[in-house]
């Protein structure tokens, strides 16, 4: 015998029972807000990345390279790409900010490090500028293999293929294969050999590159504070804890404090989405 | 700040090694470059120590001294670093406790829209003064920033700095302008720069001479990027035939580059009006490095070197003051990239090349050879910079870059020729030139022969750039006839010179990439995603399923290891079951359906404990499970009146009293809570 359908009564919170099509004054401002929590920014906004970057391409074709950084900033920050993170540095570059245009080529290989193009641009930049390159360790070398959330999914899944391949027979009654043995030990092994470039990649968000000329290398992080030392634009230094504006960075040279405005990692520390 | 500055090319070398980083910031005079730097980015070698850490040292230092004197024999004198000597042989720069300013116009009385130089001059170092970007004046006063500079001026035995900012000004109506006194920070301190006058009138005095200027001249100002131009910066002596010396000459604008190498001054005299006059001159190449509308202007100061002519008397001091010129405006246009020629290493003029020159004609396989090969520049532009053409891939030579290159030779200037009228006075001045030589550049080329069959020299791709005919011109070196002998040598040279340039990887040239088409590879954010908060719960999640999967494994191996627990859970779900079932026939007096209902409920709880199919349990089966006082009690009966009846009305062929049944079911209830107890 077929269940009959329950009777369905109002709802107490002014949602009636159609699914939402018809709404109750308390509904519809309740529905806005579950759109407003649920929805992506970019979904809604009247601007498009794409539209951005193209705009940033228009202007560079007719050398306005104030407005074509602008018009990048815009689309990375809506979207970061690595295309327009290498568009946005030769804007940069081409506008004369140097620390902008390394920064933003360092957050394109942090993006994409199989595109070659930012690399050989930061390349010509620090030869031209006389900037030095970040030193990295070894770790921090192969992290750049791949992009930085490669190894985080490669990681995990590795460890986890693992597991399952010496768990997953058991449980699953099947007899232990050769073949499911060499793949746990295939997966433990990518992820042992993983966890160099895992920690790489953590290391390596704590490098930025000063933003502006002549930025002062503070001793302590006041305005009144005496200068150790002047940095360059693009100057790479290792982000080591904030203090108010300013944040403690180590260079290659000394330790000191610069204005948060006057350095930027290529992994926002801020909240920051990009640039 | 303890800024230090000085004018010897040999210790820009020194400073090099010391720092490590070297800023080129005025072009001096003879080739010299003057650099600055801070003491903070010395190398941490140099960097000033605490006196209190150097007290162990010094103690050290003293009994080693000490000791050294107990010697019979003296030690030997190291010898005194060439470098330090002539860096310590230099005058001090003597910066004054308290730096002065003092502000003029020049002229100080002009007409309306004339021009007029605002000049303000500090006693400090340029770099210590922090001059503000916006200079306010007089709304009737237009005010643009024009040069600024830094000059060492020697004061017996020290040398003194002086720094001059320039505006150019112009009135847009009568009277008197004043611009007031203003606070500018010089070391940290503020210094009070005094306010001064403009007085714009319809007819200045004949006293007030116009302001003195230089004069930049370019013989060419459409150019092509990389083209090498001569610069003149032109400083007119006085009336009186007195001529001074430019103090660091500058060009200054963006977008060029200034050869001050090959930099050179002169006086010369040339026509002003209608008689001649000295000048002097600063000639100096450069060469445009970016396309587009560039603007060039010179800069200099008027101090030191006074030169008189014999009729001229010396009047006065030496001064010290910052002149400037017109500024230039360059048309730079890109090269064409159409007809490019192979060995172009951007030479741009009109350039020939001589017959090459070999060292000796007859050779022996391996033995290398020198190629002398001579360029000369017959344009009117100087020769700079000019980067010899690689060397060719060539099978049977091995050809190495030339690593002896003559630099550019310029020639003399251009003398003056006077020609003069019929009554002896001098009309027209120009400069003559023979033959338009600029200037030679040579290069010298080794050269292996790896076979004996060779015959003549590889050819040397070479081609340069006409601005004048905007062509590229073919300047390939010739080959040079030879005769190759066998070598000495018994082993293959070839192999030796492929094996050492193998492991040499041509160096790639480094240049900005063009702009990329599309948006390339996305991502959500810059943040990786082992920095997200989500992510070590991403993680956990396979490990929460793959710890659920064991714990359910494990308790299947138990319950299949125990089925009994099985057994009885399925027992008390049944029994639940057929209890809501009799509840329900009790409620509407359905007999049958309630006995029924309550002898599967007894079987149900009874199955497990044999274990048995309950279908096949009898009221005898379930007698045994009650407690032993019960099972000759109601609860004994009842359970019997229960079979006995459903059996009869299951059985038998007449009716059945199962309605006296639903009386029963309080001890119904009681049995079954035993049995489920039990379950």
């Amino acid at each position: 015998m077929k269940a009959p359908f329950l009777p369905l009564r109002p709802s107490d919170l002014g949602l009636r029972p159609s699914f939402g099509l018809r709404t109750s004054g308390f509904g519809l401002p309740l529905l806005a807000l579950l759109l407003a929590l649920f929805a992506r920014p970019g979904s809604i906004s009247a601007v498009s990345p794409q539209a951005e970057f193209e705009s940033g391409l228009a202007a560079c074709r007719i050398g306005d390279y104030v407005r074509a950084a602008h018009a990048f900033r815009e689309s990375v920050t809506l979207e970061p790409a690595s295309g327009a993170l290498q568009d946005l540095g030769n804007a940069e570059w081409r506008c004369g900010r140097a620390g902008a245009a390394i920064l933003a080529w360092e957050q394109a290989r942090w993006l994409d490090p199989f595109n070659p193009s930012p690399r050989q641009n930061l390349s010509f930049a620090r030869k031209t500028a006389q900037l030095e390159a970040p030193d990295l360790t070894w770790y921090e070398v192969v992290s750049t293999w791949l992009p930085a959330s490669w190894w985080a999914w490669i990681a995990g899944t590795s460890l986890w293929l693992a597991v399952g391949m010496v768990l997953l027979p058991g449980v699953l009654r099947l007899r232990k294969a050769t073949w499911q043995q060499a793949v746990a030990a295939l997966g433990l092994m990518v992820f042992l050999l993983s966890i160099p470039a895992h920690f790489g990649v953590q290391t390596r968000a704590r490098i930025g590159f000063v933003l502006q000329k002549d930025t002062p290398l503070r001793l302590t992080p006041t305005l009144e504070a005496q200068a150790i030392t002047r940095l360059a634009a693009g100057d790479p230094a290792r982000w080591v804890r904030p203090s108010g504006g300013y944040v403690l960075i180590r260079t290659s040279r000394a330790l000191g404090w610069v204005e948060q405005e006057q350095f930027g990692t290529a992994c926002p520390r801020t909240g920051k989405k990009a640039g | 700040m303890p800024t230090l500055a000085c004018d010897m090319p040999l210790l820009t070398e020194l400073e090099k090694v010391a720092v490590g980083r070297v800023d080129y910031k005025h072009a001096a005079p003879h080739g010299a470059v003057r650099c600055e730097w801070a003491h903070e980015i010395l190398h941490p070698a140099l960097r000033p120590v605490d006196p209190i850490l150097l007290a162990p040292f010094l103690i050290v230092f003293l009994s080693l001294a000490a000791a050294t004197t107990l010697c019979a024999q003296a030690p030997t004198q190291a010898p005194r670093d060439p470098f330090m000597s002539l860096m310590m042989a230099q005058p001090k720069i003597e910066i004054p406790l308290v730096t002065k300013a003092t502000t003029a116009f020049d002229p100080p009385v002009v007409r309306p829209g004339e021009l007029s130089f605002f000049r303000v001059v500090f006693d400090a170092l340029e770099e210590s003064i922090e001059w503000p970007t916006n200079l306010a004046g007089p709304p009737q006063l237009e005010m643009r920033p024009g040069a600024h500079g830094q000059m060492l001026q020697m004061n017996l035995t020290n040398l003194e700095p002086q720094t001059a900012f320039n505006y150019r000004v112009r009135a847009s109506s009568l009277g008197s302008f004043t611009i007031p006194d203003f606070v500018v920070r010089v070391n940290g301190k503020a210094v009070t720069v005094p306010s001064a006058r403009l007085d714009v009138v319809s007819e200045p005095p004949a006293s007030v001479l116009p302001a003195e200027r230089v004069t930049l001249e370019l013989p060419l100002t459409n150019l092509f990027a990389g083209q090498p131009v001569t610069a003149r910066i032109l400083l007119p002596g006085t009336p009186a035939g007195a001529v001074q010396g430019l103090g660091a000459p500058q060009l200054c604008g963006s977008g060029i580059l200034v050869d001050l190498g090959g930099a050179r001054q002169r006086i010369e005299m040339r026509p002003r009006g209608a008689a001649l006059g000295p000048t002097f001159i600063y000639e100096t190449t450069v060469t445009p490095v970016a396309t587009g509308k560039l603007m060039v202007y010179a800069q200099g100061f008027t101090a030191g070197n006074r030169f008189f002519t014999p009729s001229a008397i010396p009047v006065g001091p030496a001064r010290c003051t910052l002149l400037e010129s017109d500024p230039l405006e360059l048309d730079v246009r890109p090269l064409p990239t159409e007809g490019q020629l192979p060995g172009f290493t951007g030479a741009i003029g009109s350039l020939t090349v001589g017959p090459p020159k070999l060292a000796t004609n007859v050779l022996r396989v391996g033995d290398p050879v020198k190629l002398t090969v001579t360029i000369t520049n017959r344009g009117d532009a100087p020769l700079a910079r000019l980067v010899a053409p690689p060397p060719p891939q060539a099978q049977d030579w091995h050809v190495f870059a030339p690593s002896d290159i003559t630099p550019t030779q310029p020639l003399a200037p251009p003398r003056p020729v006077v020609r003069f009228s019929p009554d002896g006075r001098s009309v027209v001045t120009s400069t003559a030139q023979a033959e338009s030589l600029v200037g030679v550049v040579t290069f010298t080329y080794t050269l292996i022969p790896l076979t004996e069959d060779t015959r003549d020299t590889p050819p040397i791709p070479f081609s340069c750039f006409d601005p004048k005919a905007c062509a590229y011109v073919d300047l390939t070196i010739p080959s040079v006839p030879v005769t190759v002998q066998p070598g000495a040598v018994p082993a293959d040279p070839s192999s030796l010179v492929q094996a050492s340039s193998a492991g040499v990887a041509p160096e790639k040239e480094l240049a900005l990439s063009g702009l990329s088409a599309s948006r390339g590879r996305t991502a959500a954010s810059l943040v990786s995603p082992q920095q997200r908060p989500w992510f070590p719960l991403v993680q956990l999640a396979p490990g929460v399923a793959f710890l659920g999967l064991w714990g359910w494994d494990r308790r299947r191996r138990h319950l299949e290891a125990h089925p009994d627990i099985v057994l009885r859970r399925r027992a008390r779900r049944e029994l639940s079951r057929q209890r809501r079932v009799l509840r329900r026939a009790a409620r509407t007096a359905d007999a049958p359906r309630f006995a029924t209902a309550a002898v599967n409920a007894m079987r149900v709880a009874c199955a497990p404990h044999y274990p048995a199919e309950p279908r096949a349990l009898v009221g005898g089966d379930v007698l045994p499970l009650l407690p032993e006082t019960e099972r000759s009690g109601r609860s004994g009966q009842a359970v019997r009146r229960f079979f006995a009846l459903t059996d009869a009305a299951r059985f038998g062929t007449g009716a059945s009293a199962t309605a006296e049944l639903l009386a029963l079911r309080p001890d119904l209830e009681r049995v079954l809570e035993e049995l489920e107890q039990k379950l």
